[in-house]
């Protein structure tokens, strides 16, 4: 249907889309393995893009933008972790009550500092990085090793959270706490510090993908997030809370999206929605166990410890 | 278990349940207190001439949604008028700010946007004596009009200029939602872009999203890739990325160009952008406000704000005028002209519709 060139286009754009994504849904996989739900992600990540922005704005730093980014995103984190571990409130209330907080806080942070009607501020933008050598393979080359920064951090994240989960005995103890904190806690692990921990991890990597939108983009604009705190949350599950999967199933949601820019941009009379749609009915029935066996945290979004009654 | 433990135990329950709510309406009020902003700050003046401007999105958006902000800013000042201004979030949300300004005594309400129309209705079936005016509105009764804004004029007129200046002979649009009123200025820019070449080829993406920068960014991306040269949008704070789109590829060395919409955004990304297709949204906001003090709202029938009373129109952006051939800078006014004396058809998509009342 598409020629090779198009091709070369839509993976680029592909991984463009996917690397936000997979970015807060790494981080919010780490959340969700200690038994939290922090469907309050998307206030990090909206938190993260003003504070990139505006860091970015004021030295004139990609780096300290995303650095900054990520600081802001892990201090809505820990907002979300106090009332959750603290109070021990409602993960999916409190989440939902982030989420709202920080769409309409960054709001007004904006407003207060640039005017009611805005003005429009303009940042340092990410470049691409070429890797030398690698860049030259044919086809595959410009796709992977032509990207912003981001997506060498992603090649990163991967590897070392997959090691991290499986490999290390901090990671067996994160696991330990999202399965049965119960049990966790008779071998001596204190539960709400890894938890916190966690959701800390969740918030930085939040913050962060907020920070890579702000500098991707070179502004800030209110509700520039988008919904993909939830759309990250989709993605976690589609990939089984594994990071190799899920930076898989990040592909995936981003691949369609690019799809359906570069069918409209062909003329094509295929309904786009379609393929938009797509993601989510596989997340679905990803969600309904016929891809294999792995089920979620066994303590996923329960309170700990548990309330009485 | 004991009564008096189990009394305890619910208690707690309650108590428990209590702080989960608490806790969570905290943080709702921190995140809404913002949207009521004018409402205070305007309450010193003695005027009890009330207008409300809802949004579904951010004011900040220098577009859109910012140009009506401007129009009850300047309908406070020049008609000394107590404003108030809210953006909605959810559609759940229209028919209860509608009503709350319509029983605190707004007389004057604009809903700004074709979002907003059914809400309308149903609010002005219960509040006979307010008028609201749906921006773009495709229905309308006795008391909500729609204020059509001929934007496809202002496109046209784009169109005119981007098939002129394209090398390329691709030129593109990147769109918000695909409702009728934006359809209708791409319907607008196409005509204009054909009828002085009928080679160019008009690509078009919508991205789902009127505030999506990234989404908004890979949309443009990916049209110049496929060769357009000059983009255009209707989106409203989504357009920053179109612009930020057109910047890198002209970093790259491409000959690329972008147009505003909506408002003049000339000043936006002056570098890059060759004109905007305008519509003096506060100019046609205060006429309707005059006409309403006045007591001459149009009555079951639309408003029509085009190229006529100035209100739509092509903007060249001073900075790059330069780059305008003489010829086309007054093939740009005979278009102008050629649209006021209906001399030029633009397509238009017609979607109005009468609710209830009588004719």
């Amino acid at each position: 249907m598409f020629e090779s060139f198009s091709i070369v286009l839509f993976l680029e754009a592909a991984i463009r889309l996917a690397v936000p994504l997979a970015v807060v849904a790494l981080g919010e996989s780490i959340t969700e393995r200690s038994g939290v739900l922090n469907i309050g992600i998307e206030g990090s990540i909206i938190a993260g893009a003003l504070c990139g922005a505006l860091a970015a704005m004021e030295w004139s730093s990609i780096l300290l933008g995303m650095v900054f980014g990520a600081i802001g995103g892990g201090l809505v984190a820990m907002v979300f972790a106090i009332f959750v571990l603290g109070l021990n409130s409602d993960q999916i209330i409190t989440g939902t009550a982030t989420t709202l907080a920080g769409l309409g806080f960054t709001g007004v942070i904006y407003q207060a500092r640039f005017g009611t009607t805005g003005s429009v501020i303009t940042l340092p933008v990410l470049k691409s990085l070429e890797v030398p050598f690698l860049r030259d393979i044919p086809i595959l080359g410009p796709i992977f090793f032509q990207q912003s920064i981001t997506v060498y951090f992603v090649y990163f994240l991967v590897p070392a959270l997959w090691y991290f989960l499986f490999k290390t005995s901090w990671g067996l103890e994160l696991r330990s706490v999202g399965e049965d904190p119960a049990v966790a806690e008779e071998a001596g692990i204190r539960v709400l510090f890894v938890r916190f921990l966690a959701i800390l991890f969740g918030g930085l990597s939040a913050g962060l993908a907020g920070a890579h939108l702000a500098l991707d983009s070179g502004t800030f604009i209110e509700n520039m997030s988008g919904g993909r705190g939830f759309i990250a949350i989709a993605v976690v599950v589609l990939g089984r809370w594994n990071p190799v999967p899920i930076v898989g199933a990040a592909m995936f949601f981003g691949a369609a999206s690019a799809l359906q820019f570069l069918l409209q941009s062909s003329g094509s009379n295929l309904p786009f929605p379609f393929f938009l749609m797509l993601p989510y009915v596989l997340t679905l029935i990803a969600l309904s166990g016929w891809f294999g066996r792995t089920k979620a945290p066994g303590s996923l979004a329960l309170p700990w410890p548990p309330k009485s009654g | 278990m004991n009564r008096a433990s189990e009394g305890g135990m619910i208690l707690i329950k309650v108590v428990n349940k209590f702080r989960i709510v608490v806790s969570a309406l905290l943080l709702c009020i921190a995140s809404c207190g913002d949207r009521n902003d004018e409402s205070t700050s305007s309450e010193s003046q003695s005027s009890d001439f009330r207008v409300a401007l809802l949004t579904s999105g951010p004011v900040s958006d220098a577009g859109w949604h910012g140009s009506a902000y401007e129009g009850i800013k300047l309908i406070e000042q020049t008609l000394d008028a107590k404003i108030s201004h809210q953006q909605t979030n959810t559609p759940a949300e229209f028919d209860e700010v509608l009503r709350a300004y319509a029983s605190s005594n707004y007389k004057l309400i604009f809903a700004h946007g074709f979002e907003y129309q059914d809400a309308a209705i149903r609010v002005g079936e219960q509040f006979p004596e307010v008028t609201i005016i749906v921006s773009s509105g495709g229905r309308f009764s006795d008391n909500v009009i729609p204020l059509i804004f001929e934007l496809e004029e202002g496109s046209y007129m784009a169109g005119v200029v981007a098939s002129r200046m394209t090398k390329t002979e691709t030129i593109g649009m990147v769109g918000g939602v695909a409702i009728p009123p934006a359809e209708a200025t791409f319907t607008g820019f196409e005509a204009g872009a054909l009828s002085v070449n009928p080679d160019v080829e008009v690509l078009v993406s919508w991205i789902g999203s009127w505030d999506d920068v990234a989404m908004a960014k890979e949309a443009a991306t990916t049209l110049i890739r496929r060769g357009a040269d000059v983009l255009i949008h209707n989106t409203d704070a989504a357009s920053f990325g179109v612009f930020q789109a057109v910047r890198e590829a002209r970093a790259l060395g491409e000959e690329v160009w972008a147009m505003g919409m909506n408002r003049n955004q000339n000043d936006v990304a002056p570098e890059v952008i060759l004109g905007s297709a305008i519509i003096r949204i506060p100019e046609a906001f205060l006429q309707l406000a005059i006409l309403w003090t006045e007591g001459k709202m149009p009555s079951g029938e639309a408003y029509y704000a085009g190229g006529q009373s100035g209100a739509a129109d092509y903007v060249v952006n001073p900075g790059l005028a330069g780059k305008y051939q003489p010829e086309l800078m007054a093939e740009i006014d005979s278009v102008r002209l050629g649209i006021i004396n209906g001399l030029i058809s633009v397509p238009r998509i017609g979607f109005l519709e009468r609710v209830g009342g009588s004719f």
